[in-house]
């Protein structure tokens, strides 16, 4: 094909103009805000007593969901691609549930379940809160990133077959054995995957997370929360620019270990 | 020794295993020999443990098996695709049963090492499955289920995947490997002649049903049926008979070969035929024929034979069946 080179250079500018007004931009105006006053003003901003319960509670958030989703993802894929069993095309379907329903829909659902009232409201009489603590917001982040370990696993077991896993039992290998010295070990690149799109998304959740999260500074702020509730409520543009910065950071050191690890996997 | 009594495997309303009982002598290498589909996968499977069966007992060494996990059968399994635990060296994939035993790493590795040697694979031992060829995979698999000291060593169509160079050289070397370790083998192919050639005994399967099992002469030449007949080598039909092409003769002359067919009882008789073609295969020459009847026939003939009869194409000849032939009535209920 013989296009000008007019059209050629149209074409670029187009794409070019296209993702940077649409991403460059946006970002861009958060990182030119955050450091316009200087480093130490940002450090100051990120550093107060809420944002740094908030970046501790987006972590532990992400510290638990991650090996709940690692083990139940890494449990569900086997099942669906190794084990025949009644329900397994319905369970096939309710793991993309996640991918399918708004987050605010998921925060709606959990309330009528565990908040006051609920079916599972009951358990508010004991002193374990669901909804308005920890668990609400963890249940939630669990519920939007369940699919990732699954999916990223399941067509490496497809992809790897029976054949090992059973030479490996004629070998003499438990059933444990065998998952820990050649399933494991087979589908790592997709775990890790898996594990790294959870975090990503664990940390940027917000619409069912602030659903079920009381939104107290120093309490219950998630950073995706912080940088909503800063901005919203107390007008403070800044530091929602400083919070957002920092969110972006980390999902940026979580996006290049991503790409490190995608080089290292084809590499193979 | 490996016996298997009244085996059943259903899959659905698909009877993979029809009531199968075989028997296999220690120390021997059998082929389990049949067609795709016939359910020699599905047999050795079962005698691994890798398939339950419906009903039906599996013993090996003396041992009720049918019960026991793949773990527990004292088994080694080559599969056709490798298997190759990829992310292992081809030392570590060797020494995977063993280190699962938890032996001393003294004698895992003495073990490794011989046999590597044995299957020719010492300079390879720090390469991944992937850096091999697909012969030197297979070598590195049957070193792998060789290591942990098997009752019984079985081979699900190794040499399936390889091409046919290599899996003559490698089918040799099976039959030497066999004839140095002396461990109870069971093959299964689908080609006749690597059963032919490799195995002391073969059992030829067809529908689920074991057929006959025999040594490769026996089965040869004296087929059970015409399946087995077919299946072992090609055959023409003559008269109402089955007959394999190099026991056709030749003749001239009609008197001749009515003489001559006298002195062999139960024979289908003279068939006087039409050359349809010669065509010469190097050492052999092929006449292709047409009967009376009408049906087509193919003799195979010595070179020389050939050269004596200057057989020219529309010439009319004289078949019979050789002194001692094999041959086998057409079962009219299988006749098409
Ligand atoms: N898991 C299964 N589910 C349903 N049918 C099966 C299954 N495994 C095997 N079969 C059927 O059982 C029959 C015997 O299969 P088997 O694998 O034993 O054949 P085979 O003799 O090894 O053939 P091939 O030479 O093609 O490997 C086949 O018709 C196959 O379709
Ligand atoms: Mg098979």
């Amino acid at each position: 094909m013989n296009t000008s080179a007019t059209t050629r250079i149209g074409l670029r500018t187009i794409a070019l103009g296209y993702l940077l007004v649409l991403i460059g931009l946006p970002i861009g105006v958060i990182l030119y805000r955050t450091f316009e006053p200087g480093l130490a003003t940002f450090y100051a901003s990120i550093s107060t007593p809420a944002a740094i319960s908030a970046l501790n509670l987006s972590l532990l958030i992400v510290g638990i969901v991650v090996p709940i989703n690692v083990v139940f993802g890494v449990f569900t894929a086997i099942a669906l691609v190794r084990w025949r069993f009644p329900g397994r095309g319905v369970l096939q379907a309710v793991v993309d549930l996640p991918f399918a329903v708004s987050p605010v829909v998921v925060g709606v659902a959990l309330i009528m379940l565990w908040g006051a009232g609920g079916w599972f409201g009951a358990i508010e009489g004991t002193g374990f809160r669901v909804i308005f603590g920890l668990p609400g917001m963890v249940i939630a982040t669990i519920f939007v990133t369940l699919p990732f370990v699954v999916r990223e696993v399941e067509p490496v077991l497809h992809e790897i077959g029976e054949d090992q896993e059973q030479a490996a039992s004629t070998l003499g290998a438990s059933r444990w054995q065998t998952f820990w010295r050649i399933t494991l070990p087979a589908i790592r690149w997709g775990l890790t995957y898996g594990v790294v799109l959870t975090v990503a998304r664990a940390l940027g959740e917000f619409g069912a997370v602030i659903m079920v999260s009381s939104g107290f500074p120093g309490v219950s702020q998630t950073l995706t929360l912080l940088v909503h509730a800063r901005y919203i409520d107390d007008h403070n543009t800044y530091g929602a620019y400083a919070a957002a910065t920092l969110l972006m950071g980390i999902a940026l050191l979580v996006l290049l270990l991503m790409t490190v690890l995608d080089r290292k996997r084809s590499d193979r | 020794m490996i016996t298997v009594s009244n085996a059943r495997k259903q899959y659905g309303t698909f009877t993979a295993l029809d009531d199968v009982s075989v028997e296999i002598p220690r120390g021997s290498l059998t082929a389990l020999l049949g067609p795709s589909g016939s359910g020699k996968s599905t047999l050795l499977r079962s005698i691994a443990g890798l398939e339950g069966l419906d009903s039906g007992v599996v013993t090996i060494a003396g041992r009720d098996v049918t019960k026991e996990p793949p773990q527990r059968r004292g088994i080694g399994f080559v599969f056709q695709h490798y298997a190759a635990f990829k992310h292992m060296t081809v030392r570590d994939n060797v020494a995977f049963g063993l280190s699962i035993r938890k032996r001393p790493k003294a004698e895992i590795a003495r073990k490794v090492d011989d046999l590597l040697e044995i299957v020719g694979l010492e300079g390879f031992q720090h390469r991944y499955p992937a850096q091999l060829s697909g012969g030197q995979r297979q070598r590195m698999a049957l070193a792998r289920a060789l290591a942990v000291d098997p009752e019984v060593l079985l081979l699900d169509e190794p040499f399936g995947a390889l091409d046919a160079k290599v899996r003559a050289d490698l089918r040799t070397w099976l039959r030497r490997l066999h004839d140095e370790v002396h461990v109870t083998t069971v093959l299964v192919t689908h080609d006749q002649e690597e059963a032919l050639d490799v195995s002391d005994r073969i059992a030829v399967l067809n529908r689920g049903r074991i057929e006959q099992v025999g040594d490769p002469v026996t089965l040869y030449d004296r087929p059970a049926n015409d399946f087995v007949m077919g299946f072992l080598g090609s055959v023409a039909t003559l008269g109402d008979q089955l007959v394999r092409p190099h026991d056709i003769v030749l003749t001239r002359d009609r008197a001749v070969a009515l003489a001559e067919d006298a002195k062999v009882p139960g024979s289908p008789g003279v068939i006087e035929a039409v050359v349809e073609r010669v065509v010469r295969l190097g050492f052999e020459v092929r006449v292709e024929l047409r009967a009376d009847s009408g049906e087509r026939f193919a003799a195979q003939i010595t070179r020389r034979d050939a050269f004596d009869l200057e057989l020219h194409t529309g010439e009319t000849v004289f078949a019979r069946a050789a002194h001692r032939s094999s041959v086998i009535e057409i079962d009219p209920a299988l006749a098409i």
